[in-house]
């Protein structure tokens, strides 16, 4: 029974990831990145691993999502100014 | 298996999967409101988690959180401003019953306790986490950027 916990954060990260492969568009990805995050970290924590834990949650909650954002952001920045500078 | 465990459990289980769910369906409004109700689940979670394993050291991952979730909504609202302008998200309720949610289980955690050091931090992370989340669901909302136009 000590065992529903970590099943079920198993389960969690299990489905978050599936739905961030599943989703297409990078800028909702980036969203369900974020949930991937913290959710394996609360995995890492019920495994009783709270320094790898922590880490998780300093990249995947805030870090991971503002590069994928930035990124997104030049990209299409760029590929406007290429079609108005483009023949 | 003690209480704490099954709580956390539960929140787990019907709060930030029902999240999950909120955040790879549905419009892009719909989407950051579930992504910032994940980190104000997850902090009260993991706060329950340090006391049913009696680690206080495990409070640390609560206090991150409760500093990095905000921040990481608070990128969403600043970069994802222009699609979400024409659209605002309003989630006042669900984002109030998640304050509250996180505001009793640090008033439980207090009350078992007792008054020492580890009470303060419970207090602090209390605070951070119910300030942050109001604060960035404010700004998903639109309101911190009226505020600068005005």
């Amino acid at each position: 029974m000590a065992e529903a916990v970590i099943v079920v954060a198993l389960l969690l990260v299990a489905v978050s990831a599936t739905a961030a492969v599943a989703v297409r568009d990078p800028v909702r990805q980036s969203l369900v990145l974020a949930v991937l995050g913290v959710v394996l970290a609360v995995l890492f924590t019920v495994l009783q691993a709270p320094d790898v834990g922590l880490s998780q949650l300093a990249v995947g909650s805030a870090l991971t999502p503002l590069l994928l954002l930035l990124t997104v952001r030049k990209v299409r920045r760029r590929g406007r100014r290429d079609e108005e500078g483009g023949p | 298996m003690n209480g704490w465990i099954l709580t956390v459990t539960a929140v787990l289980g019907a709060g930030v999967g029902a999240t999950l769910w909120g955040v790879a369906t549905g419009p892009l409004r719909r989407r950051v409101v579930a992504q910032n109700l994940s980190t104000a689940l997850a902090c009260p979670a993991l706060l329950l988690l340090a006391q049913g394993y009696e680690r206080p050291a495990y409070v640390d991952l609560a206090l991150v959180l409760a500093l990095l979730g905000p921040v990481g909504t608070l990128v969403f609202a600043r970069l994802l401003a222009g699609e979400l302008a024409g659209d605002p998200p309003r989630a006042g309720a669900l984002t109030w019953s998640a304050a509250a949610l996180g505001a009793g289980v640090v008033l439980v955690l207090c009350v078992v306790e007792g008054p020492s050091r580890a009470l303060v931090k419970l207090l602090v992370v209390g605070a951070l986490l119910v300030g942050g989340n109001l604060l960035a669901s404010r700004a998903l909302s639109g309101g911190m950027t009226g505020a600068r136009r005005g």
